[in-house]
């Protein structure tokens, strides 16, 4: 009994230890020492059989000199900034366009609402990538959107989208949006009805309930859903390399550029230690309005 | 229990199928069970009663095995049961959510532990035909248990937790899930089976009701400790406790001083009040004493008794009817509030007593028990 | 009563316009006989049989396919060990640090996942190629296999366990005979959520995989900063129809199981 627990518990355990903690642990210290035009391209490198001298050594070389770097270089500052500002904007639009759908879906008939369930989460099934490329087409210069539009009449001449923020916003608001959807519907359905016959026999309005009551009892459902696409969202790799252009600014591309291209892994290292740094404040709200929900249900 | 079959507890040379001894249950600060002795006799109907939260269920949970004692040993047939696992006891369990196996229909279910018992294969379809006709579902065996009602899935677990005939079968709220009109025949058939089978059954239940109905015994705990174990009659009865005689039905409490009069006591409880004459249930009873006694005990009246020494005229405040008797809140010049209850032997009559009616109210020396404070 | 009114039915039509039409798009294009991606040249096939004939992308496909299968059958054992462990196995040393563990990989961007396990493959000498996407993929994927399974076995009524215990089951036996197979919807929608996450997967792959083998994504995703391609219209209908089917089917399924028990416990209720 107790061997089995022990075994079935170290297995997992020493997996996670070894292929998520100790890589995290590598990153840091990779952040903290120097580039070299060596293999691998940084120093110093950790050479145990130096013994205790050589331990401290390494120790002594390790330094924040590409943190202070990233501070100093306004393209990083900018990127994390521009990240920050590109996921807050591009969450606005998903809860704008994701709280009508889920609202519509909550109030359709009984019998549709597995289909429509469906219909949210089939897209979530499919190629993130092929969801992304799906766009391009659509947005470049002579892609759906302009030739309809011009058909239309309501513009002169094409509109240039593709390459731009605004590619980059419908990218994430695109592919993100069922995490929004999802989690407003769970609450939704789950808000008795009869509330909002209870205000309106109490002299509220159709559209004063639902402002009064369906959008307060859906707020932990709005969190939740805002998180869920703001977290990715800001360290997005995927979108602003396919969508945005050479002006977009977002950490992750700058980071797979900066170890790919640059080949500068310290500096790398640095970046993605500062990006989890800042990605733990949300994290840390999600988890408390979580804890909220689950305190609620008891 | 008849008079006809023997009551073992009371039989010094018996030797108990279970034996508590000294047992405590802690969990982290929170102590469950606190220096427990009880025995638990062959073929007994046992009912362990008590508020949630007073250690009953823990105490089932050990015998089970789920749960180890603190401290202490639990004796099964004489051998102590500690460092047997869950699975090589002798002891069954039917749970609360009955916690039958939702991808089994209920053949598999009732077979489920005969197939881990060695017993061949023809003798193991024998058995759960045996078992599915002693709780009358065998046209459900090949249902799963999603596919039958509330009260058939009752009996598959009863059916299941008897099918290896275990020593000792342990019956976890058995009946909570169940309706009211249901849980009744239920009882009956639980007794009856419970003979047929010859198993020592041990209930826990929080509805006294239930456990007068259907133990030979019943154990009244709180906070972990046992008040008083003993037979349904004598529990109402005789309560050692006020705590007992408030747990089980209703009872009026009076806290007085008792004088004793050779085998009379005479308990002043009110000044200006008539004493309380009752009868001595131990000697020297002398000092602060409490007055149990049941409403049902108590008679109402609008003319003073004169065949009875117990008599005290006040007030009806409150009139509770409940169809087949009226219980009468009336106050005493003291303010203190006496429940007297009268049977509605009579249809259509109109109410004998209303509101703000002065009334009598008396017993007789031996209704009510008395108890040292 | 809820009511549906026109803005709902406005705000459905609109919002699941948004989500599907690009993808139908990609599905027109992808029989379209000219090589240019905006202008209709008339329906063909021809792209579907270019694709079977490029070599290239059949082997990324391979590749993927086989880090799919192995990446998830190992991911679903050891998350839902990692769930068992989590939801039952009471306090532990390390508990903390356990879950952080399980719950942290979930919301880590992926570029810092990849980053991270690419310098750990290099510390240790590990070259890279199908050994390391395996790797990788288990390690996130397992984390999700975990949040499915756990949900599940926190729902579900721990006294079942405890009544095979009861009937004479070892620990083993009971996790065999009963959990398993309760739990076993979770278990394997944990491994198709793992199956797909790897098949889906560039960004991780992008890092730890060598030039001794290129996933399907890596390969999709470098053609697709060339610009949009007809053969990739067919590549991602090809897909877009797997996934569709596969979760048409799985619904379908499982709502006839809704009904059918439905209807038995109906009968069931007649008949007690």
């Amino acid at each position: 009994m107790n061997f089995r627990r022990i075994f079935l518990f170290s297995i997992p355990y020493i997996w996670l230890l070894a292929l998520f903690l100790a890589p995290f642990l590598i990153v840091l210290k990779i952040s903290l020492s120097d580039i070299a035009l060596a293999i691998p391209p940084y120093t110093p490198t950790l050479d145990l059989s130096g013994g205790w001298v050589a331990f401290k050594d390494f120790f002594s070389q390790l330094d924040f000199e590409n943190f202070t770097f990233l501070a100093s270089d306004s393209l990083y500052w900018k990127s994390y900034l521009s990240s920050v500002q590109i996921a807050c904007i591009s969450t606005f639009i998903c809860l704008m366009i994701g709280f009508p759908i889920a609202y519509g879906m909550a109030n359709a008939p009984q019998e549709w609402q597995p289909t429509l369930m469906l219909l949210v989460i089939l897209p979530f099934w499919t190629s993130f990538l092929i969801r992304v490329y799906s766009l391009i087409g659509i947005l470049s210069q002579d892609g759906i959107l302009n030739q309809f539009l011009l058909w239309l009449g309501i513009i002169g001449e094409p509109l240039v989208i593709l390459n731009t923020n605004w590619a980059v916003y419908i990218g994430i608001v695109y592919t993100y949006c069922p995490f929004m959807i999802l989690p407003i519907y769970a609450t939704l359905t789950k808000l008795d009805a009869s509330l909002l016959e209870a205000a309106e026999d109490l002299g509220c309005s159709r559209t004063s309930a639902f402002w009064q009551i369906t959008v307060p009892l859906s707020k932990s459902g709005i969190i939740a859903g805002c998180f869920l696409v703001f977290i990715p969202a800001l360290g997005e790799f995927v979108i602003p390399s396919l969508l945005g252009g050479s002006s977009t600014l977002m950490i992750g591309k700058v980071l797979f550029e900066e170890f790919f291209a640059n080949r500068d892994w310290p500096v790398a290292g640095a970046v993605a230690v500062i990006l989890l740094l800042i990605l733990i404040i949300p994290i840390v709200l999600y988890q408390r309005n979580e804890q909220k929900m689950m305190e609620a249900k008891k | 229990m008849p008079e006809t079959t023997p009551n073992p507890w009371n039989d010094p040379t018996a030797k108990p199928l279970i034996q508590f001894k000294n047992v405590t249950k802690r969990f982290g600060n929170f102590t469950a069970i606190e220096d427990l002795n009880i025995d638990i006799y062959e073929k007994e109907f046992f009912a362990l009663l008590g508020p949630s939260g007073c250690g009953k269920t823990t105490m089932m949970r050990m015998l089970a095995g789920f749960e180890t004692p603190t401290s202490g040993t639990i004796l099964l047939d004489g051998q102590d049961i500690s460092p047997i696992p869950p699975n090589k006891r002798s002891v069954n369990m039917m749970f609360q959510s009955y916690a039958l196996f939702p991808h089994l229909t209920v053949f598999d279910n009732i077979a489920f532990g005969l197939k881990r018992s060695n017993m061949p294969k023809g003798q193991i379809a024998d058995r759960v035909q045996e078992m599915l006709r002693l709780v009358q579902i065998e046209k459900f065996a090949n249902r799963k248990p999603e596919q039958i009602s509330g009260g058939q899935r009752q009996r598959v677990a009863l059916a299941r937790a008897l099918a290896k005939a275990p020593k000792l079968l342990l019956l976890d709220e058995p009946l909570s899930a169940l309706d009211k009109k249901l849980r009744q025949e239920t009882q009956f058939e639980l007794m009856d089976i419970q003979e047929k089978t010859g198993t020592t059954f041990v209930i826990v239940t929080h509805d006294q009701e239930e456990a007068m109905t259907v133990a030979s015994r019943v154990a009244v705990m709180d906070h972990g400790k046992l008040k008083q174990v003993d037979t349904p009659d004598r529990i109402y009865e005789a309560p050692n406790s006020a705590y007992v005689a408030d747990f089980i039905g209703e009872v009026n409490i009076i806290e007085g001083h008792s004088t004793t009069q050779r085998d009379t006591v005479s308990i002043a409880w009110a000044k200006g009040q008539p004493e309380i004459i009752g009868t001595l249930s131990k000697p020297g009873m002398d000092g602060n004493v409490t007055f149990l006694i049941r409403p049902e005990k108590i008679v109402i009246s609008a003319e003073k008794p004169t065949d009875r020494r117990n008599t005290f005229q006040g007030k009806v405040v409150d009139i509770a009817y409940l169809g087949n008797l009226s219980t009468y809140y009336v106050q005493m010049p003291n303010g203190q509030m006496i429940k007297a209850q009268a049977a509605n032997s009579r249809r259509r009559s109109s109410r004998p007593f209303t509101w703000e009616d002065t009334v009598w109210l008396s017993w007789t020396d031996t209704a009510g028990i008395i108890l040292d404070r | 009563m809820r009511r549906f009114t026109w803005f709902n039915a406005t705000s459905l039509t609109l919002g699941f316009a948004f989500l599907y039409i690009p993808m139908l798009i990609v599905i027109i294009y992808s029989f379209n006989e000219s090589k240019l991606v905006t202008v209709w040249g008339g329906f063909s096939t021809k792209w579907y049989g270019e694709l079977v004939q490029n070599e290239a992308f059949l082997d990324a496909a391979l590749v993927t396919f086989k880090v799919g299968l192995v990446s998830s059958v190992i991911a679903t054992i050891l998350g839902t060990m990692a769930a068992y462990v989590l939801v039952r196995g009471g306090r532990f040393y390390g508990r903390t640090l356990f879950s952080g563990m399980i719950y942290a990989p979930l919301v880590m961007p992926e570029v810092i996942t990849g980053l991270s396990l690419l310098l750990l493959f290099i510390s240790i000498g590990l070259d890279r190629g199908i050994v390391t996407i395996i790797l990788a993929h288990t390690t996130f994927s397992m984390c999700y296999v975990s949040v499915v399974v756990s949900s599940r076995l926190v729902s579900f009524d721990r006294s079942v366990e405890e009544a095979a215990l009861d009937l004479g089951c070892t620990p083993f036996d009971a996790f065999r005979s009963v959990t398993l197979p309760i739990i076993a919807p979770a278990v394997i929608s944990g491994w198709l959520l793992a199956l797909t996450l790897s098949l889906d997967d560039l960004v991780i792959a992008s890092f730890v995989a060598g030039p001794s083998a290129t996933t399907l994504p890596i390969k999709v995703f470098s053609s697709v900063r060339l610009g949009v391609s007809p053969e990739i219209n067919a590549l991602s209908t090809i897909l877009i129809g797997i996934v569709a089917l596969g979760t048409v089917t799985a619904s379908i399924t499982t709502k006839r199981a809704v009904v059918r028990r439905r209807h038995e416990q109906q009968m069931a209720v007649q008949a007690g």
